[in-house]
């Protein structure tokens, strides 16, 4: 079964549950379900300012909070669990390296997704450099998408199978922005900080992920048309 | 709010929540846009499937340990004194003007060290001021009674008579070039005892040449 057959009937083949989680824009502001970035405005400032003064509990705190999501994150950018590890703890190394520095410009849990993207790309560009491949990014999206490994079993396996494939073929910032605002769920406003693009930007940049995924997970209009009847 | 299928996409990029549930009123009689509302929405609800937050027992106690280890060896670095340490609380800007200033500093002691070695100065060699005073003293009057010894000699000296006067002749004009060069010297450097006994010594001579051109007059 290929792409466009896999995606033909998503509306079916997602259950009731499913349904009921979809997040859609509109309604993201007038939801009561809490903000993390307003509600843990106070805690963040606090774990940076422990984080600084080198307690190691802060750091657990910070695991503790956004370990799961930014593992899975990284997973997503690599492809791998172990390279997802690995790049998680090289960002815990970085963070309590440059923590000095931090002066609060943003917040400093979305400070630390910046320094986990950055590591994630540069792990990708390090595979890449083994693997001999051509570092220009438009070339990268066949020879450098992340190649996704077996994962627990899910819900909808074909599905996800499809969505990673098609993911692999975004540009690097389409595919970014798709996995931080609609996977871990940030808003556009932390996404230009972290990837330090404009809130417009990240929104267009959205917008195209979106379309260019339509595009490769849809099938043609005559063929849905077709099936439909 | 009314609106057309034109402005889907638009608001699929930035829509307002209004426009939105506008978008959605449109949708309810527009097959185009409800199949487009559908397909776009479901893209929301299939990224879900790429959220798989495992628990991984063993990555936390790694990176505390990896934390600690580089928690001790920044420690380290700290404790270790190096010039860049000491530096470390100025401005670049500072840092550049003392560095400048030290080089200046290096620059003139160079200078002063490996200056052009002049001849060793004697000890007792210079004279004293008091000293100085009885040598000009004693010289002046030595050159006056020499110029006197000279004012005799001057008719041989002025027409030599035989071969032998014209060779005193010339020893004194050498002579008395020698002696013009010495009190310019001591003129500059008075103190001086190694001119003043060389001065001396010229003046001798010249009194000896003056007194053997008398003896041959007589």
């Amino acid at each position: 079964m290929g792409i466009m057959g896999l995606a033909l009937a998503w509306e079916t083949r997602i259950p009731a549950v499913a349904q009921r989680e979809r997040r859609v824009e509109p309604f993201r502001g007038q939801v009561a379900a809490p903000d993390p970035a307003e509600a843990g405005r106070a805690e963040d400032t606090a774990l940076a300012a422990a984080c600084r003064s080198g307690d190691l509990r802060a750091y657990e705190r910070l695991y503790a909070l956004h370990g799961a999501r930014m593992k899975n994150l990284a997973r997503n950018i690599l492809g791998s669990a172990t390279d997802a590890e690995d790049a998680v703890q090289e960002t815990f190394l970085k963070v309590q390296r440059g923590i000095a520095s931090f002066r609060g410009q943003s917040s400093f849990v979305t400070w630390t997704f910046r320094i986990l993207v950055n590591t994630c790309h540069d792990a990708r560009r390090g595979r890449l450099r083994k693997k001999e491949v051509a570092a220009d990014d438009e070339q990268q999206r066949d020879d450098a998408a992340p190649r996704p490994e077996p994962r627990a079993s899910v819900a909808h396996p074909s599905l996800r199978l499809a969505l990673e494939r098609a993911l692999a073929k975004l540009t690097r910032h389409q595919r970014d922005v798709f996995l931080l605002y609609e996977v871990e769920g940030f808003r556009h406003a932390e996404i230009s900080s972290m990837l330090e693009i404009s809130e417009a930007a990240s929104k267009n940049t959205l917008f195209q992920a979106k379309k260019n995924l339509r595009q490769m997970l849809e099938p043609p209009r005559g063929s849905y048309a077709a099936g439909a009847r | 709010m009314n609106l057309t299928c034109k402005e889907r996409d638009r608001i699929f990029e930035d829509g307002t929540a209004a426009e939105w549930a506008a978008l959605e009123g449109h949708a309810a009689n527009c097959v185009s846009c409800a199949e487009e509302l559908r397909s776009w929405k479901s893209l929301s609800v299939a990224a879900a499937e790429l959220r798989e937050y495992t628990e991984s027992p063993a990555l936390w106690p790694r990176i505390r340990h990896s934390l600690t280890e580089q928690a001790a060896s920044i420690q380290k670095g700290r404790k270790r004194w190096s010039w860049r340490s000491l530096f470390a609380p100025f401005s670049f800007s500072w840092q550049t003007a003392a560095a400048t200033a030290f080089v200046a500093v290096l620059m003139i002691s160079a200078g002063w060290l490996l200056r052009p070695n002049k001849p060793p100065i004697q000890e007792g060699s210079l004279l004293k001021s008091k000293a100085l005073t009885e040598v000009e003293h004693a010289e002046s009057a030595y050159v006056q009674a020499i110029d006197r010894l000279a004012a005799d000699a001057k008719p041989q000296i002025d027409n030599p008579a035989t071969p032998l006067m014209g060779n005193y002749r010339e020893k004194l004009l050498v002579l008395d070039s020698a002696i013009d060069d010495l009190r310019a010297q001591t003129g500059q450097n008075p103190s001086n005892a190694h001119l003043r006994y060389e001065l001396l010594a010229m003046y001798q001579e010249k009194q000896r040449t003056l007194e053997e051109i008398l003896e041959e007059k007589r």
